[in-house]
């Protein structure tokens, strides 16, 4: 059977200095009809690092610090990613050659982009079947453990691109600042924010629940299906629903913070891999940066709504789901 | 009591007519006077409303890891307290008698209090808000109950009771269910509203609960005042 391969989209940037708030996300593409979320389905995922040293970070530097950021997701309770280093290249991490490849590349004229990630994607069944990272070396680098200030973190970047490697797309959990010269990120608790700390952190070689969430929604096993749970439902404004609304989930007993995003025009969402137990429902506007980070553009993201919480706890079962939860939002 | 039964049936013969003198007539059957109860074998069934006080959850901030060129702690979206409140409830129990004095007892008791999360502080300046559910918990539970000496005519009967019971809370939509252990000491008033052997009154107690599992954000075990007054009958 032929299958139609195609590049798709490079999905994934980490802006140097500025943007939004708030959840996991999938990536996806259009089969017919509905979507299909995007995963590899052949493990080890076998990879190549691009044998070039920068100032700060010799390949092999590199290469151990992408072995420890895939290792991190690979450790994931009940999932079932691997991958395998396969050997270092000359080849420049490119789509469509074949090869899933991770290095750097000097690209100056992205001054707000540290790192990218593409795939090449089996549109028929969004099998993901090649991924590239590439990480810009106009930007200063470092891979030592304690960080060092005005480089940034190869591990903590690695983690987030390689998040999307795995089928991750943004998550919102942040809140960001507008300031002269642009936004600035005062919190997130996601890898998967599309903005970086400032350089020299390395808070991000930590994966956060959000993170350990999504990538469990993917690639989780039977036993996380059972062991965790869900919530659905609506997003409305009279009556209405309403498009990429980013609806979180705190866990009172616990503190963790898992988000999703309503991804139909009738509002519906749904955030999976939550703990049993009560939970406490916020919903937001995606309003605090640039849209183009978690939706393509075309799509009419209404951010025209208060924040509010939701008035009732809701308890997710273990295995099971809380089902036709209408969060009801106001107009600004 | 065996001595009481002889000299009641001695009195009973003392005070009869010779047989002779009665030639015609049925000589009344002796009757066994009635144990007075409560006695060995009694059995007493219970019902009535039950209060069991509220407990804290404790305060946690839904926190977001700060950027450390903003400030240094965790950069908090929103602060939660949260509570379960008191409940009003039924119970039902029934209780065998070992001795006049001592008791074993079952029952069940439900309650549904209610669980409260105010939210506040948000930093998008979200309206606060108590959000909340009810939860129904039930215990099932079995006790060793001792009587002490009546008094006021044997009307008031005081005792204590200790215990252990399996606890089930369900939330709402009984999509989840928690259980643990419940341990009891408790301490009340029996009042008979009459002196026959089978007999009305009612019941009073109060005293501690302590939870060890069921519904709780937090490990180990969690102590809670506990009341109830319920209709008695025994027999």
């Amino acid at each position: 059977m032929s299958r139609r391969i195609k590049l798709a989209l490079a999905a994934a940037f980490v802006i140097a200095c500025a943007v939004p708030a708030a959840a996991y996300l999938k990536l996806g593409t259009r089969v017919g009809n509905r979507t299909v979320t995007l995963a590899w389905r052949q493990f080890p995922i076998r990879y190549f690092v691009t044998n070039r040293d920068i100032d700060g970070v010799t390949a092999q530097q590199f290469r151990t610090a992408v072995e420890s950021a895939f290792g991190k997701w690979h450790a994931v309770p009940n999932t079932t990613t691997s991958s395998q280093f396969v050997g270092f290249t000359q080849a420049n991490p490119v789509s469509g050659d074949g090869a899933t490849v991770l290095g750097f590349q000097n690209r100056p004229e992205l001054d707000r982009t540290l790192a990218a990630t593409n795939f090449f994607i089996d549109t028929t069944t969004g099998e993901i079947v090649e991924s590239d990272i590439f990480f810009n070396s106009a930007f200063a680098w470092s891979t030592v453990d304690a960080g060092v200030t005005g480089r940034f973190d190869v591990a903590s970047i690695a983690q987030h691109e390689i998040g999307h490697l795995l089928g991750l797309s943004h998550s919102a959990l942040g809140e960001t600042e507008l300031r002269s010269g642009g936004r600035r990120v005062l919190g997130a608790e996601a890898v998967m924010f599309p903005i970086a700390f400032a350089a020299g952190d390395i808070n991000d070689r930590t994966l956060k629940a959000d993170d350990i969430a999504g990538i469990s929604d993917i690639y989780g096993t039977a036993t996380f299906q059972r062991q965790t749970g869900s919530v659905s439902g609506t997003v409305t404004k009279n009556g209405r629903g309403v498009l990429g609304a980013h609806v979180v989930a705190f866990n009172p007993a616990s503190g963790k913070l898992i988000g999703g995003f309503s991804l139909s025009d009738d509002g519906s969402f749904v955030i999976a891999g939550l703990e049993p137990g009560p939970q406490v429902l916020r919903v937001e506007p995606l309003d605090d940066g640039d849209i183009s980070s978690f939706f393509d553009e075309t799509m009419n993201i209404d951010v025209d709504f208060k924040v509010a919480f939701y008035d009732k706890v809701v308890v997710v079962p273990r295995g099971g789901g809380t089902r036709n939860i209408e969060l009801k939002v106001q107009p600004k | 009591m065996l001595a009481f039964c002889l000299a009641f049936g001695a009195a009973l013969m003392l005070g009869a007519p010779p047989a002779a003198a009665q030639a015609g007539r049925t000589p009344p059957r002796p009757t066994r006077p009635a144990r007075p109860t409560p006695h060995a074998g009694s059995w007493e069934v219970s019902g009535g409303f039950l209060w069991q006080g509220g407990f804290d959850l404790g305060d946690r901030s839904a926190e977001l890891t700060r950027n450390p060129a903003t400030g240094t702690g965790p950069f908090d979206l929103f602060g939660s307290a949260a509570s379960v409140g008191s409940g009003i409830g039924a119970q039902g129990r029934i209780a065998g008698y070992l001795s006049r004095n001592l008791a074993i007892e079952g029952g069940a008791r439900i309650t549904r209090p209610r669980l409260n999360i105010a939210l506040s502080a948000d930093a998008e300046a979200a309206p606060d808000l108590t959000a909340t559910e009810t939860l129904t918990q039930y215990v099932f539970d079995g006790s060793v109950v001792w009587h002490f000496a009546p008094f006021r005519k044997g009307r008031a009967v005081p005792y204590v009771a200790g215990g252990a019971g399996y606890i089930r809370d369900l939330h709402e939509g009984n999509g989840l269910i928690e259980t643990g252990t419940e341990y009891h000491a408790m301490a009340g008033l029996k009042w008979w509203l009459s002196s026959r052997p089978r007999r009305l009154g009612i019941r009073g107690e109060a005293g501690l609960s302590i939870r060890d599992g069921g519904f709780d954000f937090r490990e180990g075990r969690r102590t809670v005042p506990v009341a109830s007054a319920s209709l008695i009958y025994i027999f």
